[in-house]
């Protein structure tokens, strides 16, 4: 998956969104290899009925379903449902309406920063803090192992983040 | 990153202050010379090279199921 296309032609269809997982990590300088990019994103109508028509031409799936199984990732689904784990013809996608040990998307976009790149493209990523978080909420193995790490970075001094 | 930046941040993961959270991460087998590098990068090009990863790790993952297969 191309992360950085995906982020933009979300970003690009004004989708309310913040990036969080290991995409959110290896942007704030993580040295780890994720295959997802996972998102959160705001519940509002409007802003369901972006994210679907934004991804409708990418044919969203459930990943891991039968083939097969009756899906479409319309408003509709969206709205019924909360988190959800795609496929789509871009990689694969969690878009998630609830971040663990932080909340809904107006909990996750305050604990999120704007970053902008050079073409312009403005998007939001999950603090460090906010990363820590979730991280300790979701409590599992895996989850639990990447804290020291996203400490550490924490530490790091200020400004030595080289800017675009 | 300036050159003396790049410096002080060398130091600073090769010498992290005892009982500091980087002394922790040390400790605990992380590589933060890893870190380091990732941070002399600008945000597009830490997302380049985590694309390059998953791009790589997927490719990998599908040659090995194939191998599997054909044992």
């Amino acid at each position: 998956m191309n992360f950085e296309q995906v982020i933009a032609i979300l970003a690009g269809a004004g989708v309310e969104f913040v990036v969080i997982g290991g995409v959110a990590m290896s942007a704030h300088g993580l040295a780890r290899v994720t295959q997802d990019l996972d998102v959160c994103y705001g519940r509002s109508q409007e802003n369901i009925r972006r994210l679907a028509r934004t991804l409708a031409p990418y044919h969203p799936r459930l990943r891991g379903a039968p083939d097969g199984l009756p899906f479409s990732f319309d408003e509709k689904t969206i709205a019924a449902g909360l988190n959800f784990t795609l496929i789509t013809d871009l990689g694969d996608l969690d878009v998630l309406g609830e971040v663990a040990g932080i909340g809904m998307y107006p909990a996750v976009f305050a604990a999120s920063q704007e970053v902008e790149q050079p073409a312009g493209t403005k998007w939001r990523v999950l603090t460090l803090e906010g990363l820590i978080r979730s991280k300790r909420a979701a409590g599992r193995r895996r989850d639990l192992e990447v804290i020291p790490e996203l400490e550490a970075l924490r530490e790091l001094p200020p400004g030595l983040e080289k800017k675009e | 990153m300036t050159p003396d930046e790049k410096n002080r941040l060398l130091a600073l993961i090769a010498n992290p202050p005892a009982g500091s959270k980087l002394a922790a991460a040390k400790e605990y087998g992380v590589d933060l010379t890893l870190i380091a590098e990732n941070l002399e990068m600008t945000l597009g090009e830490r997302l380049k090279r985590a694309s390059e990863a998953a791009r790589f790790f997927k490719a990998l993952q599908g040659a090995a199921r194939r191998s599997r297969a054909e044992k």
